[in-house]
């Protein structure tokens, strides 16, 4: 435990910190967006991670310093952050369930289109819409 | 050595346990003056379970009594039910000939409530809301709840639920109607069917003050736990009960803020009109403009809820029977540790197996690889417990009563449904079986069946420590060896004709050419279901009997059993332990240590002897 | 309720019986049953924030395209536009400010210096209701000036290259041209949505898309939930801080422990506005 003095300090460096983190990430937004450098893009690989991690990195800081995680008992921060990590399957699963939702989306159009234009007998015109038009990952659609 | 005696016990707790000043202030009064505070707004744990296990029972009857009438609707599709109006009114319909028969929009509505009540109100509230209750401070060694406060808000708030549940099937519209997990599009349009409007709305706001209650109970519960626990009582020195509600309450806490949430993502789609769970509908030929949404994505966070939920119904009742085999087969628990690393095995797969629900759902083939192999892990931690079970009675000197018979029958039953689960749980089959009678006959097996001899099972072993009476063991034992037969006579049919592709949540097969063969067999099925719901109305009145009629309790520890519940007086006030709260020094399972029957767990060891739970 | 005991039993050896706080009569986690059950339920809550955080993950990964956010968040109070993410960062200082305000508090607290509780638990509040004050502005420039609602999205973007055929008399002009992933707003004027014809790189004419639904529903339903947060926080310090005055905690003797939970709950709904900030106007 720190005493008075130290914690007040560490008080006023959270806020630095904090204020600092938010700045870049925001920086980062607005740099890799081209909205400072005309024109300048990062890609979103870049972008994303880097975000990703200090906003992470804020979590952590709020949750160790200002909810005094750091200074408690070691079973009482294992009991409240370990659950946590249930969410990671819960966030791959949910992620690509979505990006399945946009790609049978995307078919079910596609066969849409396909029917309305040959009445689903050319299977030439089929694989050229799909190739052309839609990014999904499955064999064309032979009637 | 031998077991203690009614006054070596006094003196134990007199001179190893401690005074928490408990009675300095005279807590034990304050509570209990008049009847509203001693019997509504009371805070003792002991008053707020039965006020949990009495609010249960009644639910279950109601819905028993719902899965009566859709039986006999579906036994008897021609018979005449004209008999059912002075309660049912308008939702039998009586033709010309004056033949009454269901309506068929009731019968969906029977079936929705059915499983809400059962899963939520009888089998979470009723069993974990009741011996978390009863069990958690006696066996722990507490004189009461962290919060009685909080305790008793989360009954009201249990109270308060049911009274709107209640409400809702007296609507002229009718309960909600689509399926005890309130997939949309029915529970998303209020004008999908009769009972998507006011019905669902209700329905909704019911289950979310439902969630209130568990969370308040869980907070509480696992609180107390952690920070309650008397002298002596270290974790690995817990009854499995008392683990047993940890874990359940640990997974209600991370389980049902999703449904929360799900919850509240469908309340603005039926109230202000969004999209979140919508998507190129029709109805009555009229394209709706919701676009965008995704119904599968109320299912993720529904099932998220869903399955760690069928095992917060179970693994309460696991504890109880835990606890009761070992009692009544005078033995140590069969691997004790293995049980709780089992619990807390199947508590953390429990939330990464959601998805089993939904393979026919159009979920991703691939993601679904990775669901059904965890969710066959699953089996494994499952066949420790149930090997642990059997090893415990195994060589046991077993005394035949209620309890542990309902216990052994927990056993069987969960054994069976087990075993369908993991034909469930690949995917490759379940899109055979999904939403046949085969799923149907499973979850009632493995959970319906299993929780409620669980309960039971609790229930005629505390009802000496609740009512300081016995329950009439004559009548226990018909309703055991009755509800036993009949729910495998019930369910097992079930599992065949499910096999043979009869779809579940259908008003009537006898129009089917298909399914006609099975009419003999529904028959069949419907006056088992008659005659078991007859014995549960036998358990009821045997229970309400025994609160007043009952063979009263003459000793304070009945089944010889070295809990502490049994270290209180027979009938324990405010406070529970009269004077200091006992001290433990050992494990709760020294049965048959070194030739004694069962050494309680306030005895101090024996000069030179080992402590049991070393050698787990 | 419970003091802590040591347990003296002399037959007691071996690990199971070294006296610990796991043993009984002790708080293993050092922690007050009601800290306790404020850490479980921010833990439950959590859980809440997730269930709709990784909803929105799905339903914009559902979408071909999502809106730019540092488009659409791009205006300041006194009608200055252009100016991307400006007032949220401000929000976001609001909200940090107050976090630490309340960590100060909390630490007169523990000095038991009561003027110094109230004063800081006054500033927290005074942050907490002028967040309350920019979410308000942004609500109201959201769906006053922009005509979003949760039923229709003017934010898009174009996932084809093309050139506008017509103008829209703010921004865009006829003839100006743009790339796949430009982002456009559709302005609403009269009764209507303006929606600008263009024609894309095979000849063909088209009209500006609506962006998808989810995108507003879900930015005024999980801002609106923390905004609610914020808001009964607001009114449990108020009401905490009262107590405070009174001196309700000092006679208490237990360092404001109240004061310690509620900010723990004011810290939490600073956490969660990270992740709000993070995939609402950063992602
Ligand atoms: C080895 C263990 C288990 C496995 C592998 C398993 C697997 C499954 C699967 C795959 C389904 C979905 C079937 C379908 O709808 O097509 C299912 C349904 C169900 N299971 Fe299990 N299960 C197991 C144990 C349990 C237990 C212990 C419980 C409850 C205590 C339970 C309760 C349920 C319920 C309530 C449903 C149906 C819900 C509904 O659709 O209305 N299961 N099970
Ligand atoms: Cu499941």
């Amino acid at each position: 435990m720190l005493n008075y003095e130290e914690s007040k300090k560490v008080v006023f460096k959270g806020l630095i910190l904090l204020a600092v983190v938010t700045l870049i990430e925001v920086a980062i937004a607005l740099i890799g967006n081209g909205h400072i450098i005309e024109g300048m893009h990062w890609p979103k690989w870049l972008m994303y991670p880097l975000m990703i991690s200090l906003s992470l990195y804020k979590a952590y800081f709020i949750v160790y310093e200002f909810m005094h995680m750091r200074y408690e008992v070691r079973g009482l921060s294992l009991s409240v952050l370990m659950p946590t990590v249930l969410l990671v399957w819960g966030l791959i699963a949910f992620a690509n369930e979505g990006m399945h939702w946009n790609t049978s989306r995307a078919q079910i159009k596609e066969k849409n289109a396909i029917g309305l234009k040959s009445d689903g007998q050319s299977s030439k015109s089929s694989s050229e819409i799909h190739s052309s038009e839609v990014p999904a990952t499955e064999a064309p659609a032979t009637h | 050595m031998a077991a203690l005696t009614h006054l070596e016990e006094e003196k134990l707790i007199k001179e190893q346990g401690y005074n928490d000043h408990f009675y300095d202030h005279h807590h034990g009064d304050k509570h209990q003056m008049g009847f509203i505070t001693k019997y509504i707004f009371c805070q003792d744990h002991k008053i707020i379970a039965k006020q949990f296990l009495i609010t249960g029972i009644i639910w279950a009857i109601i819905g028993a009594a719902m899965s009566v009438i859709f039986r006999l609707q579906l036994g008897f599709p021609e018979a005449d039910m004209a008999w059912l109006r002075p309660f049912l009114g308008k939702w039998i319909v009586v033709n010309d000939d004056g033949i009454g028969s269901l309506d068929p929009n009731f019968y969906y509505a029977l079936v929705t409530m059915h499983g809400t009540i059962i899963v939520f109100f009888v089998l979470t509230a009723g069993l974990s809301g009741t011996f978390s209750n009863l069990l958690i401070p006696l066996q722990i060694g507490a004189r009461d709840m962290a919060s009685g406060f909080l305790n008793m808000l989360s009954y009201w708030f249990f109270f308060l639920s049911s009274v709107i549940m209640l409400a809702s099937l007296v609507l002229s519209t009718g309960p909600f109607s689509g399926g005890w997990t309130a997939y949309p599009p029915l529970s998303a349009l209020p004008q999908a069917s009769q009972g998507s409007g006011t019905g669902m709305t209700l329905w909704l706001i019911s289950l979310t003050f439902f969630v209130v209650s568990v969370l308040l109970g869980g907070v509480n519960y696992i609180t107390t736990i952690l920070n309650l626990r008397t002298k002596g009582m270290s974790m690995w020195r817990m009854p499995l009960t008392i683990w047993a509600f940890l874990i359940t309450a640990i997974i209600g806490l991370l389980s049902f803020p999703v449904l929360v949430a799900g919850f509240l993502l469908l309340m603005f789609d039926r109230g202000m009109g969004t999209s979140f769970y919508l998507s190129e509908i029709f109805i009555g030929g009229q394209a709706l403009d919701n676009v965008g949404g995704s119904p599968v994505l109320f299912q993720h966070l529904f099932w998220f809820l869903g399955h760690p939920e069928v095992y917060i119904i179970i693994l309460p009742a696991m504890g109880l029977v835990s606890e009761i085999l070992s009692v009544h087969s005078r033995k140590p628990i069969f691997g004790y540790k293995a049980m709780v690393f089992s619990m807390l095995a199947i508590a953390f797969l429990s939330f990464i197996v959601w998805a089993h629900h939904m393979f026919m759902a159009g979920v991703n083939p691939f993601i679904s690889n990775f669901f059904v192999l965890f969710t066959l892990i699953i089996a494994v931690p499952s066949a420790v417990k149930v090997f642990n079970w059997i090893a415990t009675l195994y060589g046991g000197n077993v005394r035949f009563n209620s309890a542990s018979l309902f216990a052994i029958g927990f056993v069987s039953m969960f054994i069976s449904g087990g075993l369908t689960g993991i034909f469930l749980g690949n995917s490759t089959i379940d899109i055979q079986q999904h939403d046949t009678y085969f799923v149907v006959a499973h979850f009632h097996i493995v959970m319906g069946i299993a929780a409620f001899f669980g309960m039971f099972a609790g229930i005629y072993n505390w009802f000496p420590k609740m009512y300081g009476r016995f329950m009439n063991e004559t009548l226990g034992q018909i309703h055991f060896w009755g509800t036993l037969i009949g729910a495998y006579l019930i369910f097992g049919p079930m599992h065949y004709i499910g096999l043979a592709g009869v779809p579940r949540r259908y008003f009537r097969f006898d129009s089917f050419e298909t399914f006609k063969q099975f009419d003999a067999l529904n028959q069949f099925i419907t006056v088992c279901a008659i005659i078991v719901f007859a014995l549960q109305i036998l358990f009821v009145v045997n229970f309400f009997y025994s609160i007043w009629k009952g063979k009263k309790v003459t000793s304070k520890n009945p089944w010889e059993s070295n809990t502490l519940e049994w270290t209180t007086p027979i009938k324990p006030g405010h406070g529970n332990w009269e004077g200091n709260i006992p001290t433990v020094n050992r494990w709760p399972y020294d049965y048959g240590k070194d030739g004694v029957d069962f050494i309680p767990q306030i005895k101090p060891l024996a000069e030179g002897e080992q402590h049991s739970e070393l050698h787990q | 309720m419970i003091t802590e005991h040591v347990m003296t039993d002399e037959h007691n050896h071996g690990t199971h019986d070294t006296p610990g706080s796991w043993n009984g009569a002790a708080e293993p986690f050092k922690a007050s049953y009601g800290k306790l059950m404020m850490w479980y339920f921010l833990l439950s809550d959590a859980f809440t924030f997730a269930g709709f955080l990784i909803s929105y993950g799905a339903l914009r990964l559902s979408m071909p395209s999502w809106p730019l956010p540092d488009f659409v968040f791009s205006t300041l109070p006194g009608g200055i536009t252009h100016a991307p993410l400006i007032f949220v960062t401000i929000m976001t200082f609001v909200l940090i400010l107050s976090s630490v305000t309340m960590v100060r508090a909390v630490q007169e607290g523990h000095r038991g210096n009561q003027s110094g509780v109230v004063k800081w638990m006054f500033f927290t509040i005074v942050g907490g209701l002028i967040f309350l004050g920019c979410q308000a502005w942004e609500w109201t420039t959201l769906i006053k000036g922009e005509s979003m609602t949760v039923w229709t999205n003017p934010f898009g973007r174009h996932i084809e290259d093309g050139v506008y055929l017509e103008g829209d008399g703010h921004d865009i002009k006829a003839g100006q041209a743009f790339t796949v992933g430009a982002p456009y707003l559709i302005h609403y004027h009269d009764g209507h949505y303006n929606q600008l014809k263009y024609k894309n790189s095979a000849g063909e004419v088209k009209e500006q898309a609506f962006g998808p639904k989810a995108f507003g529903a879900l930015f005024f339903f999980i801002t609106g939930f923390h905004g609610f947060h914020v808001f009964s926080g607001v009114v449990f310090l108020l009401i905490i801080m009262l107590n405070a005055m009174t001196g309700l905690y000092q006679n208490r003797g237990n360092h404001y422990e109240m004061v310690e939970k509620i900010g723990l709950y004011w810290h939490f709904v600073d956490l969660v506005w990270v992740f709000v900030f993070l995939v609402f106007y950063l992602l």
